[in-house]
């Protein structure tokens, strides 16, 4: 297998997981208006619990990394799993969401919750090894050929993709679509016509975790390894400038943004001539990049590439 | 009993750090009304420029002057150029953290582009110690707390006793009267950021004195504990800042000594998602000051 299909096929996978994650967050900030800072743990929560679901007891491997739990599950239901831990924390998340604060303090406690929960997982190594993260985190398909077993797990995960895109466009379009984008709009107005707006939050919060927890479970099976510093706060501005550029509150919109940050820019940086000798450079670049892409957008095109479409209704007004 | 002892009084040095940056931090919002999160990153700046001075033989006290009114420079430009004219077009409440998230990040990496991404440190301090109640301080540290005192009291002098001063609280208390009243309020804003950037990069180097090393990562992992302390005195209120400093500066120190020391930062972190949940207009609450920040 030459490196150049090994990179697709890392590039296929890296732009699965993170479209899936996208529009987790999409659905969180884009169409309801939570400004979820903390989305990555949801990420992490998925990420961690294939991880435990596959590898079994720590005392099989020798007790060389720490962790709770540890079960041999199968593939499908591991990333079920993983799923479903996204869901909870995301309502977790949410519940510090629900109390009418400034958007920007509800912005700010988020942000919090995302650093206490990496700063506690590195503090508690026997909880998820701390620091070192987890490592050899098995991969389904392992008795086939490596590069029958990678294809198929691109399928994976374009299948995971469809499956995310449809349970998305359950929510975004639609009258549910249109009920979270009058909560987003003016809460108290959907509030005053009958619309359950913590019930509401607290669903989307579950289905946006839902697709993190997917993402992150579908990423550490490729990786085989997570570690606090795949899930560092600033990984969700990556996913937040996906969203932003693309087009907030559009399906579509936010695709096309997350293969323009993730791929393009993020990756587009591991291309550029080695400036210096020192290594990591180029990655600070693909930050710099990426936040200098975020305020530029807000600054002169708030409504992403491709904004979204603004329903027309019919009467006067 | 000595435990308890040791960690009040590294909590009342750290916090004296955590208060120079948390009354800052409560200035600029009380001007502005913008929760900015570029400050951490503006504290690194101040660290990396005490770190460039004193690398060339300068005082490290000199250093931190210079740091103070660079840091504060540069925080006036931000506000004037960035954040200013997006609060003017209405630019929504969240997108603006969005932005100053994203400038924090970018100022972080090019630091780490400059000065690459490895522990730094300003070398041995004069190592006299000071034996208070106690508690062992080393001289940097208590200097640390004399200055940060007396930076205290210049500022509630300036807000209280000079006409600068009313001008300023007038105009965060209300703009357009205190335009009105034919108060240059942009002038006065250039200067509030003026002075919270000069307090910012002066914390950047006391806390970097007081950390044997720091890296890029200095500024955003003390930011926390910098709003939680301005939070819990009521946020854009200078007085209640200093005063949080030190409940969050001698908590964090408590839990450090009796738990975990990775814990240190978790005891900031849950009293501000605690206080933003349950008392976002601080501990006081409106008995405090004039209620005005709340939307």
């Amino acid at each position: 297998m030459g490196g150049w299909e090994y990179y697709l096929i890392v590039l296929l996978v890296y732009l699965g997981t993170d479209l899936l994650a996208a529009w987790g967050l999409n659905l969180e900030f884009g169409v309801t208006g939570v400004a979820n800072l903390a989305y990555i743990v949801t990420i992490a929560a998925g990420a961690y619990t294939y991880a435990i679901c596959t590898l079994g007891p720590p005392a099989a491997t020798g007790n060389f990394q720490q962790y709770v739990g540890g079960f041999y599950l199968p593939f499908p239901v591991a990333v079920l799993a993983g799923v479903l831990a996204g869901a909870v924390v995301g309502i977790l998340i949410g519940l510090t969401g629900l109390k009418r604060l400034r958007q920007d303090y509800q912005a700010i406690a988020m942000l919090v919750v995302s650093l206490m929960a990496a700063t506690v997982v590195m503090a508690d190594t026997p909880f998820l090894n701390g620091n070192a993260g987890l490592g050899l985190i098995p991969a389904p398909f392992s008795d086939q050929d490596p590069e029958i077993q990678r294809w198929l797990y691109v399928g994976i995960v374009a299948v995971a993709c469809v499956v995310g895109y449809l349970l998305l466009r359950r929510f975004t379009t639609g009258p549910i679509g249109r009920t979270l984008r009058a909560v987003r709009d003016d809460e108290y107005a959907a509030a005053a016509i009958g619309k359950d707006i913590v019930v509401l939050r607290l669903v989307v919060q579950a289905a946006g975790g839902a697709l993190g927890g997917a993402s992150g479970a579908l990423l550490a099976a490729f990786i085989g390894g997570w570690s606090p510093g795949a899930w560092a706060y600033v990984e969700t501005l990556a996913l937040l400038t996906a969203v932003i550029v693309g087009g907030m509150g559009s399906d579509r919109g936010v695709s096309i943004g997350t293969f323009v940050i993730a791929i393009l820019v993020l990756q587009g940086v591991q291309f550029l001539p080695q400036i210096s000798f020192r290594i990591g450079l180029r990655e600070d670049l693909g930050w710099i990049v990426l936040g200098t892409v975020t305020i530029l957008f807000i600054w002169f095109r708030p409504q992403g590439i491709l904004p979204e479409r603004r329903p027309k209704y019919g009467g006067s007004s | 009993m000595q435990l308890l002892i040791e960690a009040i009084g590294f909590g009342i040095a750290s916090g004296a750090v955590i208060a120079l940056g948390a009354v800052g931090f409560s200035v600029q919002f009380g001007m502005s009304n913008v929760l900015n999160i570029t400050y951490g990153s503006l504290m690194t700046l101040g660290a990396y420029i005490g770190l460039v001075l004193t690398d060339r033989g300068v005082n490290v006290w000199i250093s931190l002057a210079i740091a103070g009114v660079v840091v504060g420079a540069v925080s006036v430009g931000f506000h004037r150029w960035l954040l200013a004219p997006l609060v003017r077009r209405g630019t929504r409440a969240f997108a603006i953290v969005i932005v100053t998230v994203s400038a924090g990040v970018v100022l972080q990496y090019v630091i780490v582009a400059f000065a690459g991404p490895d522990a730094k440190s300003y070398g041995e301090q004069s190592g006299q110690t000071f034996y208070l109640l106690g508690v062992v301080l080393t001289a940097s540290q208590v200097a640390i707390i004399v200055l940060a005192a007396v930076l205290m009291l210049g500022l509630h002098l300036l807000l209280t006793r000079t006409t600068l001063g009313r001008a300023m609280r007038a105009t965060a208390s209300n703009r357009v009267l205190a335009q009105s009243c034919g108060i240059a309020t942009d002038r006065i804003s250039d200067i509030a950021w003026m002075l919270s950037g000069m307090l910012c990069g002066a914390a950047g180097v006391a806390l970097a004195i007081t950390t044997v090393s720091f890296d890029f990562t200095l500024g955003p992992i003390f930011l926390i504990p910098m709003i939680a302390a301005a939070v819990l005195g009521g946020i854009g209120q200078p007085y209640g800042a200093m005063l949080g400093g030190l409940v969050v500066g001698i908590a964090s120190e408590l839990a450090a000594a009796y738990t975990n020391p990775a814990y240190r930062e978790v005891v900031a972190f849950g009293i501000l998602v605690v206080m933003l949940l349950v008392r976002p207009n601080g501990l006081f609450g409106a008995a405090w000051a004039t209620r005005r920040l709340m939307a």
